[in-house]
């Protein structure tokens, strides 16, 4: 039903864009359009953010996520140029008379030592583009940064830019300006990814083999995102070489990755797959004493990757492509897995030399089970939760002229939501189960923007999102009654609901607006405003969240979390574009984020509502960024001052507190060495405020068990110690063998290599043996130094 | 399901580089609260209720008594009164004839504690206990949730049911090995109609104890030592201390929860100075024990 509806409201949207655009399309015909698509001449690739422009004018367009670009221009001959960093400068002559479609396949610079670039656009975007608060890291660069375990990690390349942190080695997700990890909005190929850890934190799903291009946006997020309020990852897979097959692997101490990309046909039809697999448990399982507890257990994860493109013509291609990995972790009688799956497809459509679309629909679920058993009895206790999603996605960038690129859509997404379903298995054979009823959500979107360049130097990008929730049935409504802060509402009624009834709707327009003021060739000034509607919060009151926290959706008790955010940046580009920098300060005002009563009871538990309390939250900060892209060395360093603060009715004496990720200070430092033509070095510095976090003042006694107790009832009232790290990485490339087309290279790092026993937390037990002594104890996640080696290959 | 947590706790524990050691903090010193600590059975047995007061974390010394409290114990349905007297280190003891007991099934009571002129109270009614079959003791040869060991280890299982009906039943299964109780702070064992360590609220029967409240604080025995098991009835407010305090008292590791204080059910008089926090609950007990072997 709602699919109709959602069809038919599509149906009208379009027939009115339509219109629209034709007014626009009437204008004389002294103006033509160059339009195609930017690819890599090697692979075959498409080639994210390439330009194409007029020499010796301002007039230029860049390549979309899909790597189409549409440049028009006045009727007449023009020298046409194409530029990315890191790919030869295409020159050629044009008579443009009519609408001209032209795709460009750019071939790689031979790479000189002195010219190793880091990164894939244009040398001053930053200071040119409208984005700010954004990110780009190619994956190139991604792979030189020293990592744990010698693994090339995404989420965790991500937390060394400004702006973003994390709770601490082993916390799942990442937190970006003082926003809570379900905060941010994590798109591979566009499906949308809820539990992006491996290992509870210690890797990411994603594979970088498969990963082509990622995009982190933290402010001035345009209108074709929503449904996150404070970052929106957009992780773009490869399409798959298009010209010849192309095999990637490497061996490392965790895990072992492979992946293959071959053409189907040549130019028009390839395809990508890679998976994964750790073997820890393989290789320390001969080493634990028989009475080690983990020798009877479980503790492996694997992924997989793949997806497959078809071009069908200069108009049309259509990509298919889907992810599906789990951890499983446990021992004899006890277990859990978790584990995403998506699928997306994907139709884009050329209308015109102006028109473009891409139709996504995809498909996401995220589960996991949790068990205890004891097999010969035949007794178990079960229990599983899921949240699937399935979406429609149309959304089409109309280059208007020169000066306008109108880029609109709309989404419907429908959450279906699963809380809990509980088993208990006894050994007569009988069972109890305690099964929630699902819970159904619908968001709708619409929207559009358009990138004007008002003046010469003054470009602005506007926008409107408007988003529509309807929490729906089948289900049952809770209705509570209000209480004292800080205690269980009582249930007042519930009512049931038939399929797709209304139970609660909720709209949210949200504008966006940004803005890129030139002072100069070298520097701009840039300020945005987003406001962005989000209708899922994690639940969870676990120091660090963790992959068995469990989401919900917006309800009749629940309200939609919302966030305003405001910046401005100044960004300056010195020495010919060798060094960026900038800064950038940013407000966030939150509503709507979730707390928890005391003693919560957040699972199998038919009223959690009645146990969630919304508060405000806010954060500002400061980032400072200085990045050097040329040259034998490269990196960057950031440092990011900021602070986090939540108020939440009945918590912490009604006062603002510290929310749990508040870092003071956080400098990120991550440098490359080209040592040789072999030899590549790198190295990573953090340092961190230390986490804020509650601490008794005193203790009682019940039962003769030490009980910590803080009698101000101020929550995070001290600071755990700072965190610091310093990494090495060390890369040797073998010589290439002219002959074959086989390569490999060794790659030696160091984690924690001054071996700092960082804590993750600090908590209170009493000694063991003597009943009356208490005692701090700092957690350590890792603690100690950790070498790894891994090969890697292809060929 | 926290309990659920603690497992993960000693799991993750155990895995990759993660290490726990004692570190020196500065505390503030909180203002002095008193603690009355009153979990009385039916069992034939001196029934004792402590009064204390909180003392700073650090301080390493046995909790400070009070010792000039008035404690009184009221059975509401009976009408009886049972007046405990001050023994040592704040236990208020009263000893039970051989034939009786205080606590008895579906009685409503009231505790009362003055101290200083005013009269800090609870209230609390015994609700009943599960069906208590047996105990199982199996050699730890890998079929047992032990790890097969060399000295031939036992575990002990526990077998039993909760009563039918449709109302939750809250259980505090206490382990003992050679009489000895197991106390440390990862033993808490309860349970809701017997589906062990999952917090729901949620009204529904089950028959047989199921894991991990049958596993028994994942002990092990030698040969000829005693394994004995009590099964505590909770009303549902202490249940849910008990939720709360094992959380507050393993709350290390990736699964660490925000530190809150624990609620109390011992209600502070209107203009007493120093206020009350605490428990009172009033228990059906069933036990049994057996001999490993």
């Amino acid at each position: 039903m709602p699919f109709f509806q959602s069809l038919q409201l599509y149906m009208k949207f379009k027939i009115f864009i339509l219109l629209s655009l034709l007014s626009f399309s009437f204008f004389g015909q002294d103006k033509f359009t160059i339009s195609g698509y930017l690819k890599d001449a090697k692979n075959g690739e498409a080639l994210i953010g390439a330009t194409i422009y007029k020499q010796g004018s301002q007039l230029g367009a860049s390549a979309n996520e899909y790597g189409f670009f549409s440049l028009t221009l006045p009727k007449g001959e023009h020298i046409i140029a194409t530029s990315l960093i890191g790919y030869k400068t295409y020159t050629f002559a044009l008579t443009l008379d009519q609408n001209i479609s032209r795709s460009f396949e750019l071939s790689e610079e031979d790479r000189q030592l002195e010219e190793v670039v880091i990164t894939a656009e244009q040398e001053d975007k930053n200071i040119k583009s409208v984005e700010m608060g954004t990110a780009k890291l190619d994956i190139k660069q991604i792979n030189k940064i020293p990592a744990l375990l010698g693994e090339v990690d995404i989420i965790r390349a991500i937390q060394l830019l400004p702006g973003v942190t994390t709770v601490g080695e082993g916390a799942s997700g990442f937190n970006v300006r003082g926003g809570n990890i379900d905060q941010n909005l994590i798109l591979l190929d566009e499906a949308p990814v809820y539990n992006s850890s491996h290992l509870f934190g210690f890797f990411s799903v994603f594979n970088p083999d498969a990963v082509k291009d990622v995009k982190l946006i933290k402010g001035g997020i345009p209108a074709q995102y929503g449904g996150r309020v404070s970052s929106i990852l957009d992780i773009r897979m490869k399409e798959g070489n298009s010209k010849k097959m192309e095999v990637h692997g490497g061996v490392g101490t965790i895990f072992s990755r492979l992946s293959i990309e071959a053409p189907i046909i040549k130019d028009k039809m390839s395809f990508i797959i890679a998976g994964r697999r750790s073997y820890i448990d393989a290789l320390v399982k001969p080493f634990l004493k028989s009475s080690n507890a983990l020798k009877k257990s479980d503790f492996y994860f694997y992924d997989l990757t793949a997806k497959i493109n078809y071009r069908i013509n200069d108009k049309n291609t259509v990509f298919a492509s889907g992810y599906f990995g789990r951890d499983v972790f446990g021992a004899s009688v006890f277990g859990f897995n978790w584990g995403n799956a998506t699928g997306t497809l994907r139709w884009n459509h050329v209308f015109n030399s102006k028109l473009f679309m891409n139709i996504s629909s995809f498909y996401s679920n995220y589960n996991y089970y949790l068990e205890f058993k004891l097999e010969q009895l035949n007794q178990s206790f079960k229990w599983k939760s899921n949240i699937i999603n399935y979406s429609v996605k149309p959304d089409f960038t109309y280059y208007a002229n020169s000066k306008n690129t109108i880029r609109f859509g709309m989404q419907a997404l429908m959450y279906d939501f699963l809380p809990y379903n509980a088993t208990g298995q006894f050994e007569s054979g009988s069972s109890v189960t305690f099964k929630s009823a699902k819970r159904y959500g619908i968001e709708y979107s619409v929207y559009a923007g358009n990138e004007q360049k008002l003046r010469p130097r003054l470009t602005i990008e506007y926008g409107l999102r408007v988003s529509m929730y309807e929490y729906v049935g089948k289900g049952k409504a809770y209705y509570y009654r209000d209480t004292i802060a800080n205690e269980p509402q009582p249930l007042n009624s519930t009512q049931k609901f038939s399929n797709g009834e209304n139970i609660k709707s909720y709209v949210n327009p949200e504008p966006r607006f940004s803005m890129n003021y030139r002072i100069n060739s070298l520097s701009s000034v840039k300020a945005s405003y987003n406001r962005m509607a989000q209708y899922l919060q994690l639940i969870s009151n676990t120091a660090a969240s963790t992959p068995l926290d469990v989401y919900t959706i917006a309800s009749n008790n629940l309200k939609p979390l919302l966030a305003d955010q405001g910046s401005v940046g100044y960004f300056r580009n010195f020495k010919d574009n060798m060094f960026e920098t900038s800064v950038e300060v940013y407000y966030k005002y939150l509503q709507n984020q979730l707390d928890y009563i005391d003693n919560a009871d957040l699972f199998i538990n038919e009223q959690v509502e009645g146990q969630l309390l919304q508060g405000l939250g806010r954060a500002y900060g400061a980032e400072f960024y200085i990045k050097k892209n040329k040259g034998k060395l490269n990196g960057w360093i950031s440092y990011t001052l900021s602070k986090t603060e939540r108020l939440v009715r009945g918590i912490s004496n009604d006062n603002w507190f510290f929310s749990r990720y508040d870092r003071t200070h956080c400098l990120n430092t991550s440098v490359n060495y080209d040592l040789t033509k072999r030899w590549n070095v790198s190295a990573n510095f953090v340092f961190l405020s230390g986490t804020p976090a509650t601490f008794p003042n005193s203790k009682i006694q019940i039962q003769n068990y030490n009980i910590p107790y803080n009698t101000t009832g101020v929550r995070n009232n001290y600071r755990i110690t700072p965190y610091h790290r310093l990494d090495f990485g060390a890369t040797y490339n073998f010589k290439k063998n002219e002959t074959r087309r086989y390569q490999q290279s060794i790659v030696f790092s160091i984690y924690n290599v001054y071996n700092r026993r960082n804590a993750f937390s600090v908590y209170f037990r009493t000694t063991a043996g003597d009943p009356n002594q208490t005692e701090a104890v700092r957690f350590s996640v890792i603690g100690s130094i950790v070498p790894a080696v891994t090969y890697n290959f292809n060929f | 399901m926290k309990k659920a947590f603690h497992y993960l706790i000693i799991l993750s524990a155990l895995f990759f580089y993660s290490c726990n050691d004692v570190v020196q903090i500065k505390l503030d010193e909180g203002s002095k609260l008193i603690v009355i600590d009153a979990f009385v059975n039916d069992l034939r047995e001196k029934q004792k209720i402590r009064v204390i007061t909180s003392d700073n974390y650090f301080s390493n010394r046995a909790a400070p008594p009070v010792t000039n409290a008035t404690v009184i114990l009221k059975d509401l349905t009976s009408g009886q009164q049972y007046n405990f007297t001050y023994e040592t280190d704040g236990y208020y003891t009263y000893a039970i004839n051989a034939a009786d007991t205080i606590a008895k099934i579906n009685h409503s009571y009231v505790l009362n504690v003055s101290i200083d002129g005013y009269t800090y109270y609870s209230s609390c009614s015994q609700k009943r206990t599960a069906v208590l079959d047996t105990i199982l003791a199996q050699q730890d040869n890998g079929g047992g949730f032990g790890p097969p060991s060399k000295d031939s280890s036992y575990s002990c299982l526990l077998f039993a049911r909760d009563k039918a009906d449709n109302n939750p039943d809250y259980y505090w299964i206490k382990t003992f090995r050679n009489d000895t109780l197991f106390n440390g702070s990862a033993d808490i064992n309860i349970c809701i109609d017997g589906t062990g360590g999952v917090a729901t609220d949620a009204p529904q029967d089950t028959i047989m104890f199921t894991p991990p409240a049958t596993l028994l604080s994942f002990k092990t025995y030698k040969k000829f030592e005693s394994c004995k098991v009590q099964i505590h009835s909770l009303s549902r407010e202490n249940y849910f201390f008990f939720i709360q305090a094992l959380a507050q008292i393993n709350n290390g590791g990736l699964f660490a929860t925000t530190p809150e204080n624990v609620k109390t059910n011992i209600i502070t008089p209107e203009g007493a100075k120093i206020k009350a926090i605490g428990r009172f609950n009033m228990a059906s007990v069933v036990e049994q024990k057996i001999i490993v072997k």
